[in-house]
């Protein structure tokens, strides 16, 4: 099953060029069932990468377009009355996909932004006292500017903890910038991708994640850096227990990526910077600086 | 945390409790207008936590000084001697208390805590002070650990405090068992007009000595070598009054004649015993009827009393013997004629009743015999609330009201004798003790105070007569109870088997207590030079220079082990496989690779793989087989012989 997900790592590859570390945390993110949260400047292929992805997963995909007056109607639906049948019926919304795109979510106010999160935390949405399930797989993919433009609102804490991980783009370097304007239109590309793995599949190696072995040594170095993050004056608040849950997750779907069979700390590591990057406040945005005194002050038994 | 520790209010809140805390006993000795001061400006500093804007500002807080300088002033007129320098302090810290701006104020202000708590001593030296005081210096301690500790938690403070003074506590016992003693100097005991003791004086007027009837205050305790004298022996001998106007009783004020003294010549058995007596203000030492032998600063007046030329006013230790059967032999013309003076010429009625008893024509062995049972036969009785008797006592007395404690007795008895021309004197001491079976002591309270009569008799000297005796013997050979004493101040006798179980538990329990406080005082507060050398020279220790020693090498040994505790750390249980892995770390660590604290093993690996080039199977092998036993599913003995096969063989 690794081999699928290494021919859709490569296939992702081909579209979005240089950024291979990235697609295999926004994979990691999908077997760990979380959501991903990818926080950089315009244009740089969010989008680009959330398509692509739900091309290569063979998911519905939906993209919703956030903005400071959309509605929490415009995000999971509403009832509208049917003047045939002289009766209210559900119009589901955008949210009804298996692959979702927020895109730019912290464009929209609180209230809409929370009927978002509310569905991804539940997998579900009420509407008007009826409870509709969303399908499954169900995968958020959200897309914020930084918050020093103009225009947005910060998610809370609260919220941001919803999102399994956090990830940066970036600028590509020169050779895959000098591939991508002298390539063909992306767009074009992802219409061009078949798909590698199955819904079906997915929830499979969703499953066979969840059974990867994690040690006694490899939970006393995963304590350790949670003790670190609320000992340490460094952080404002510490590690909680959710997102130590998160990041031992996370550090499983590493670990099944890799094709071995237990976590090592190496893996911890790899997703340590965006797992906890936005958890912890450090008056500095770059999660790989945030966790930096972590990776070097913890020790590793 | 907040940059400025100075407005931390639990900071604050802490600070302030413990200053009120250290402050509270002095209640009982300050001036009411100097605590009344510091309390007020400790409110106002309370209130100030929660309203900053509501502290003084800059031109108040040079009233409030001008204030606390006329408070001063008002009270002591100065700030010299041991209550007006703690005055001084008290207000000082509470004056500092309205200007907190830094962190160094805090600490300031603890500092100054620290002596106010010490000034407490000068007041009062019990054991229960010293168990507050060290209290109050483990919240104080606390305090300075909350300040500096980033988790601002009361009990985790309290408990390291806690442990500090613990760690404290051996090293200040050796520093104080052999720390060279320093006799305060004298102007420490200026007399403050404030304090007076309570005690036998050297008059006796009928009533002075109930006054004392019912206090509980412990005037000296007894330590005996061996046996205890009995009950009846037990006469502590104060001033001897012989000279009086029909009421009052003063001491002879001619002691010129006392060169030509017989010396007085003992015989039968003698106690040995130690004397330690509370402060006092007389220079008087209560010693067991007749002192025999005595040193410096001790000195016997002509009327066998000791009297001591060191102050008093310090708790003292004498030793002592003395032999309860003596002959003082012959007596002196001075003598006889104050020990037959009589104010006036006596009445009819004594003239009656002296020639009803025989004292004119019979021997006066025969006449003291007949005055005793008449005391005894007739309807007199002992209480320690008898009725007022203005004009002319001793008759009053004798034939109208017949109640009375032993100061009537004793001088009815001295004022027969001598209207029969017999010399006699009242002596005032006091009569008996209470025997504390924990510490083997006796325990002599000011409710002891008694007065008896001695009688110059030929070939005896002056012997000893006690008609109390006479009239309520349990006076003198058991003890009055004070906790007996019914309400309208007659003495009840109550046997003792009568007393319930839980009275018994008490007594008991004051016993154990007065053993307690007797051993605190005789070993911690009297600890002076001379019992220091004594304790010293017990263990062989004799001069300065060894005593010192002594006290380095014990105080080293206390710091080594108590920093060998602190130190110590109990090496963590390390899994085998670790093991294994950290010799082979070591293996490349002396050849300058090293694995960082925070590198994994497998990182570490593909670090060094190309510095190490011909080692990169062994480094892989070892690496793997490590992870596998480490992290991994199922790891096995197999596995962890075989990973340390490869440690072993491992070479660079």
């Amino acid at each position: 099953m690794q081999n699928d997900i290494q021919r859709l790592l490569e296939a992702a590859n081909q579209i979005i060029l240089g950024k291979d570390r990235q697609i295999r945390l926004a994979v990691c993110c999908l077997l760990a069932r979380g959501h991903l949260l990818i926080e950089d400047i315009p244009g740089v292929g969010k989008t680009t990468l959330a398509h692509t992805l739900a091309r290569l997963l063979g998911m519905n995909y939906q993209r919703i377009q956030f903005t400071s007056d959309i509605l929490p109607a415009d995000i999971i639906g509403a009832s509208v009355f049917d003047s045939k049948n002289h009766e209210f019926k559900f119009h589901p919304g955008p949210i009804f996909n298996q692959m979702v795109l927020a895109d730019e979510i912290n464009r929209s106010t609180p209230k809409a932004q929370s009927a978002l999160l509310e569905a991804m935390e539940e997998h579900q949405v009420t509407v008007e006292g009826v409870t509709y399930s969303l399908p499954e797989p169900f995968f958020v993919i959200a897309t914020q500017n930084p918050s020093h433009q103009i225009g947005t609102f910060p998610l809370p804490e609260s919220q941001l903890d919803r999102f399994l991980m956090r990830i940066e783009l970036g600028y590509p370097d020169p050779k895959s910038e000098r591939l991508l304007l002298t390539g063909q239109n992306r767009h074009h590309l992802i219409q061009t991708l078949s798909e590698q793995i199955a819904p079906q599949q997915l929830q499979a190696l969703q499953q066979a994640v969840t059974g990867v072995h994690v040690s006694n040594a490899l939970l006393d170095y995963c304590q350790g850096i949670i003790n670190f993050t609320r000992e340490s004056s460094e952080y404002h608040c510490g590690l909680s227990p959710r997102a130590g849950l998160a990041l031992l997750t996370a550090a499983k779907a590493w670990t099944y990526m890799d094709n071995r069979d237990a976590v090592i700390p190496e893996d911890l590591q790899a997703v340590l910077a965006s797992v906890a990057g936005h958890r912890l406040r450090s008056g500095n945005n770059d999660s790989e600086a945030i966790v930096a005194p972590i990776l070097a002050k913890v020790a590793v038994h | 945390m907040n940059p400025n520790l100075a407005h931390n209010k639990e900071i604050l809140v802490f600070l302030l409790t413990s200053l009120g805390l250290i402050v509270l006993p002095h209640v009982t000795h300050l001036p009411w207008g100097v605590f009344g001061f510091f309390s007020f400006l400790l409110a106002w500093r309370f209130i100030g936590i929660w309203k900053p804007e509501k502290l003084p500002s800059f031109p108040w807080i040079v009233f409030l000084i001008v204030c606390g300088m006329a408070v001063l002033y008002t009270q002591h007129r100065g700030i010299l001697g041991r209550d007006g320098g703690t005055s001084l302090f008290v207000i000082a810290l509470g004056l500092k208390l309205m200007e907190i701006k830094t962190e160094r104020d805090l600490y300031l202000i603890n500092y100054l805590a620290f002596i106010v708590a010490a000034s407490q001593f000068l007041y009062e030296q019990s054991i229960l002070m010293a168990v507050y005081i060290v209290f109050v210096s483990c919240v104080l301690l606390a305090t300075l650990v909350f300040i500096n500790s980033h988790i601002a938690d009361t009990t985790v403070s309290l408990k390291k405090a806690a442990a500090i003074i613990a760690q404290a506590i051996p090293m200040a016992i050796i520093v104080f068992i052999f720390f060279p003693r320093v006799e305060p100097p004298k102007w420490l005991w200026f007399n403050d007009p404030q304090q007076k003791k309570t005690g036998l004086s050297d008059t006796m007027e009928p009533g002075s000595i109930s006054d004392l009837g019912m206090s509980d205050e412990l005037v000296f305790r007894v330590k005996f070598e061996g046996a205890l004298p009995p009950p009846k022996n037990r006469y502590w001998r104060g001033p001897v009054l012989t000279l009086t106007d029909g009421k009052k009783w003063v001491q002879a004020r001619d002691f010129t004649y006392q060169r030509y003294l017989d010396k007085p010549k003992f015989s039968g058995p003698f106690y040995r015993y130690t004397l330690l007596m509370e402060p006092q203000e007389k220079d008087w030492v209560f010693a067991l009827d007749l002192p025999a032998e005595f040193t410096k600063p001790l000195a016997q007046n002509a009327n066998y009393q000791l009297t001591t030329s060191d102050d008093l006013r310090k708790r003292t230790e004498f030793k002592l013997t003395s032999y309860p059967t003596y002959n003082t032999g012959y007596l002196t013309k001075t003598e006889y004629k104050d020990a037959r003076q009589l104010p006036a010429l006596p009445s009819e009625r004594i003239k009656q009743l002296v020639t009803q008893l025989h004292g004119y024509d019979r021997p006066p062995e025969e006449y003291i015999t007949r005055l005793l049972n008449h005391f005894r036969k007739e309807d007199f009785h002992y209480t320690l609330t008898p009725p007022l008797m203005e004009d002319n006592p001793i008759e009053t007395f004798l034939f109208e009201t017949r109640y009375g404690f032993c100061s009537h007795y004793a001088s009815a008895f001295v004022y027969l004798l001598r209207v029969a021309g017999i010399p006699a004197r009242v002596v005032t001491g006091y009569q008996g003790g209470v025997y504390n079976e924990l510490g083997n002591f006796l325990e002599i309270k000011q409710a002891d105070a008694h007065a008896w009569t001695e009688v110059w008799l030929e070939n005896k000297g002056w012997a000893r007569f006690d008609p109390t005796a006479a009239v309520a013997p349990e006076r003198v050979e058991k003890n009055i109870d004070i906790n007996s004493l019914v309400p309208n101040g007659a003495i009840n006798y109550a046997a003792p088997d009568s007393s319930l179980a839980a009275l018994n538990l008490l007594k008991q329990a004051r016993k154990l207590w007065g053993h307690i406080d007797y051993n605190w005082q005789r070993w911690v507060i009297n600890y002076n030079n001379a019992n220091q050398s004594i304790f010293l020279s017990s263990f062989g220790i004799n001069d300065f220079k060894t005593m010192v020693y002594w006290m380095m090498a014990i105080v080293g040994i206390i710091t080594a082990v108590l920093s060998l505790i602190l130190l110590y750390q109990k090496p963590k249980q390390i899994d085998p496989e670790l093991a294994v892995y950290n010799r082979f770390l070591k293996k490349l660590a002396k050849q300058g690779y090293v694995k960082q604290p925070g590198e994994g093993a497998s990182d570490f690996a593909e670090r060094i793989k190309p510095l190490l080039t011909e080692q990169v199977d062994n480094i892989e092998n070892i690496t793997s087989a490590f992870i596998m036993q480490r992290y991994g599913n199922n790891p096995s003995d197999e596995g962890l012989k075989k990973l340390s096969k490869l440690v072993s063989l491992f070479k660079l």
